[in-house]
C-alpha cells in the first residue's frame, strides 16, 4: 500500500495545493465538520473555490449523500444551530447525520498527477476457463461496456478481475471493487495491495482507518459509496446478489453515484438474480461452473433436527448435532454451524463449550469477528458459530459446515448456496460435509440444493 | 377500519397497527415493536428521592448510542408513554437538567428537554450548565472536587422540586442540579431519570 513519492506540490492559480488535502477530496463528498483537516485550511479551499459547498439535503427533500427521497425517512425538527425546522435524512444516519444545515464539501480544483506505472505481481494459474473469462471480461471493460460475471463458490473471482483492473490503473484510470459485506472487504483488500505493490490500495469500510492518501484502487463496502461522488472509472460489484444489496435500492443509487457517467460497471457473482441476468441482453456475460481446481462443487444432505430450538433452549444440544460436532472436534477438522438467529446462537454457546472449550461465537456486531475468522483459519480454535454474516466471503482450508435451522425463512435460496459453497475450496480438501439441519423442509432448501446440481453437471458434462 | 403501516423507530420491522376510532382518543400511538420494548429492562427502583424508568442494558446503550450521539433526535418519541405515565400527575415543579449553550448548537438539540416534550410533560428552565466539561471524561477524584456545575436563571420559589435527566450515573450532575436548587430556596428537591446506569 505505498506510492511512488509525489514529485511535488502542485501549483493552481498561483496556489500551492497540499497534496494530502487535494488527494483526499477528489472524488469526494463529504460534511465540512467532519473532515481530517483543520477548519481554517478548508475554508481558505473554499474562499479559493476549490472545494464546493451543497446543503446536504435539498429540496424536495432529498439527501444528496445517499440520495434517499423517502418522506419517512426525513425528520423535521426544531434545531438549535440554525435556529428554525430543519430536516435531517434517516437512511444514512449511521454514517453522521446530514440534515439541512450539514454542508457537504466537493473537489473543484485540478486532479492529482497520476502514475501511469502500476506492476501486477501474480503467476497466472488459470484454468482455461478463467483465462477466457478474464479476457472477456477486460475486453468489456475496455470498451467501456457493463459485464457480469456468474462464476460458482470458489471458481477463482478475484483473479479474473486482475487483468482488467491492471489495465486501467495503468491508463490512470480509478477502479473501484465494491461488496455490500465488510468481511469481504477485509479479505480482499490485502489480496490487491499484494498483487498490485506500487499502487495504493485503501480499504473502506465502516471503522476503517482514515487515509489522506490518493488510491487510484478502493476496495470498499457498498455503504462507503456514499461518501463518493463522480469518483470512479471503472465499478466492480463484488457479490452483486449479496443482503442487502439486492433489496436496497439505495445500495444502487450508490453505485451509479459513486462511479462517473460513464464508467461500466462489472457485477461479479454466485447468484445473480433475474434482474443481473437481464445484462446479458446489454453487456459483456460470463459463467464458470467449476471451480478453479476442478473438482465438483459438495452437494449439501439434508437431516431432520426436529424442535432443535425447544431443546436448545433445555441446554442440550439435539443428538445429531452433538454427533456431527464431536466427529470434526474427533478428526480435527475446522467447522462453522450456522443459526438463523443470534438469540439461539448465543444459548447454544455455552452448551457447545461442553464439548471443546475452543469454540466461539461470531455476529454482525461482533468486534472481534476478524480476529475469531482468523483463530479458526490457523487451527487455533476447533469451530465457529455464526449467523449468516459469515456466509460468503470466507475461505478456510478443509472447513465442514452444518445449517442449523435450515428451514428458517433468513436462509434462502441464495443464502443456502454461498454457506455450502464454504466447503472443499482448497485444491488439497475439494471435498467436505455440508449438512442442512432443518425442522420442515423448504422450497428454497430444494431449490439450493437444485441449484448446485445443476451447476455440477455444467461444469461436468461427462459425469 | 382503515388500516396504516408504519416503521418500527428503532429496527425499522412494519408495525401493523389497527387504527380504529379508539386510536383517535390515544395520545401515544405506538412507534416502537414488542420486540424492541421488550428489550428494555424497566428498573425495581424504589427509593422516594429518586426513581429512574429503565435499567442500563445492552440495548440501552444502543438506544443512547443513536440518540445522544447520531443525533436521531425522533427517538425521544421511544419513551413518551412512558414519562408521560410516570410524570403527568407530578405536583411538584419539574426542571431539566439543561447543557452548556455551546453543547447546544453542536448537538442541535438537548437530548432531555426532547423527551419531556415528546412526553408532553411541561417544565420550566431555571438552570443553567455553567461548563462545558463532561461528568463521564472524570475520575471519582475529580468528580467529587467539581466546582457547581449549575446556576439558576430567575427566581426560585419555595416549593418542591423534580429534576429530570436523562441517565443517573454517578449522580454527580443530578446532585450538582439539587444543590443549586435548595442553595436557592427551594424547599425540597426530588430527581427522576430516565435510565440508572
Ligand atoms: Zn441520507
Ligand atoms: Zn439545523
Ligand atoms: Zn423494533
Amino acid at each position: 500500500m505505498r506510492t511512488k513519492k509525489s514529485s511535488s506540490f502542485q501549483k493552481y492559480k498561483g496556489f500551492l495545493l497540499e497534496p494530502s488535502i487535494q488527494n483526499f477530496f477528489t472524488g469526494r463528498i463529504w460534511a465540512r465538520e467532519t473532515t481530517p483537516f483543520p477548519k481554517e485550511k478548508i475554508d481558505i479551499y473554499i474562499k479559493r473555490g476549490l472545494l464546493k459547498i451543497k446543503p446536504a439535503i435539498g429540496e424536495g427533500p432529498v439527501c444528496h449523500r445517499c440520495l434517499n427521497k423517502e418522506k419517512k425517512q426525513f425528520i423535521f425538527y426544531h434545531c438549535a444551530r440554525c435556529q428554525k425546522v430543519c430536516t435531517y435524512c434517516r437512511y444514512c444516519i449511521q454514517m453522521g447525520r446530514m440534515s439541512s444545515c450539514t454542508e457537504l464539501l466537493t473537489w473543484n480544483g485540478p486532479l492529482p498527477k497520476l502514475n501511469s506505472y502500476h506492476s501486477l505481481v501474480w503467476k497466472s494459474r488459470f484454468t482455461p476457463l478463467q483465462e477466457k473469462v478474464s479476457i472477456e471480461l477486460t475486453e468489456s471493460i475496455k470498451q467501456g461496456r457493463s459485464h457480469l460475471v456468474s462464476a460458482v463458490c470458489g471458481a477463482g473471482k478475484t483473479e479474473i478481475l486482475f487483468t482488467a483492473i491492471h489495465d486501467a490503473l495503468n491508463e490512470k484510470k480509478r477502479v473501484c471493487v465494491a461488496t455490500p459485506r465488510t468481511d469481504v472487504v477485509l479479505e480482499l483488500a490485502p489480496r490487491f495491495a499484494e498483487v498490485f505493490p506500487q499502487t495504493t490500495v485503501q480499504a473502506l469500510y465502516g471503522g476503517a482507518p482514515q487515509s489522506c492518501m490518493y488510491a487510484p484502487l478502493i476496495i470498499a463496502t457498498t455503504h462507503q459509496l456514499y461518501r463518493f461522488e463522480q469518483a470512479f472509472d471503472i465499478m466492480i460489484v463484488d457479490e452483486a446478489d449479496a443482503f442487502p444489496y439486492t433489496y436496497d435500492a439505495s445500495l444502487q443509487q450508490a453505485v451509479q453515484k459513486a462511479k462517473k457517467e460513464q464508467a461500466p460497471i462489472a457485477f461479479v457473482t454466485a447468484t445473480p438474480t433475474s434482474e443481473l441476468l437481464e445484462l446479458k441482453k446489454t453487456g459483456g456475460y460470463s459463467f464458470i461452473p467449476s471451480r478453479y481446481h476442478g473438482h465438483p462443487l459438495p452437494v449439501p444432505r439434508f437431516s431432520s433436527l426436529w424442535g432443535y430450538d425447544k431443546s436448545i433452549k433445555k441446554k442440550r444440544i439435539p443428538k445429531k448435532l452433538k454427533e456431527w460436532t464431536e466427529k470434526r472436534i474427533a478428526e480435527n477438522e475446522p467447522f462453522l454451524i450456522f443459526f438463523p438467529t443470534i438469540e439461539l446462537m448465543q444459548q447454544a454457546i455455552p452448551l457447545f463449550r461442553q464439548l471443546d472449550s475452543k469454540i466461539e461465537a461470531v455476529h454482525a456486531e461482533d468486534s472481534d469477528r476478524k480476529e475469531k475468522v482468523l483463530h479458526l483459519r490457523n487451527r487455533e480454535i476447533k469451530g465457529l458459530l455464526t449467523t449468516t454474516i459469515l456466509e460468503r466471503g470466507i475461505t478456510i482450508k478443509n472447513v465442514q459446515v452444518a445449517v442449523v435451522g435450515a428451514e428458517s425463512k433468513i436462509f434462502t435460496a441464495s443464502a443456502l448456496i454461498q454457506i455450502s459453497g464454504r466447503v472443499g475450496r482448497n485444491k488439497d480438501f475439494p471435498a467436505g460435509d455440508i449438512v442442512f439441519f432443518h425442522h420442515g423442509m423448504t422450497v428454497e432448501m430444494d431449490m439450493a440444493q437444485e441449484e448446485i446440481k445443476r451447476l455440477n453437471k455444467e461444469g461436468f458434462p461427462s459425469a | 377500519m382503515l388500516k396504516e403501516v408504519h416503521n418500527c423507530l428503532l429496527c425499522q420491522k412494519p408495525l401493523q397497527t389497527q387504527v380504529s376510532w379508539l386510536t383517535f382518543f390515544e395520545r401515544f400511538p405506538p412507534i416502537i415493536c414488542a420486540d424492541c420494548e421488550g428489550k428494555f429492562e424497566l428498573s425495581a427502583d424504589t427509593d422516594p428521592d429518586h426513581r429512574s424508568l429503565y435499567q442500563y442494558n445492552e440495548p440501552m446503550k444502543d438506544f443512547l448510542h443513536r440518540y445522544k450521539f447520531l443525533y436521531d433526535v425522533v427517538l425521544a418519541k421511544v419513551f413518551q408513554r412512558k414519562l408521560h405515565d410516570l410524570l403527568k400527575n407530578e405536583k411538584r415543579i419539574i426542571v431539566a437538567v439543561p447543557m452548556h449553550p455551546e453543547k447546544l448548537l453542536e448537538r442541535t438539540f438537548s437530548p432531555v428537554e426532547e423527551l419531556l416534550n415528546a412526553a408532553k410533560i411541561s417544565y420550566t428552565p431555571l438552570l443553567e450548565k455553567t461548563t462545558t466539561d463532561t461528568q463521564s471524561k472524570k475520575t471519582r477524584e475529580e468528580r467529587l472536587n467539581t466546582p457547581q456545575l449549575f446556576r439558576t436563571a430567575g427566581e426560585v420559589k419555595a416549593a418542591h422540586y423534580v429534576v429530570f435527566d436523562d441517565i443517573y450515573t454517578t449522580g454527580t450532575t443530578i446532585e450538582h442540579a439539587k444543590r443549586a436548587l435548595l442553595e436557592a430556596g427551594a424547599k425540597s428537591v426530588a430527581s427522576v431519570t430516565l435510565i440508572r446506569g
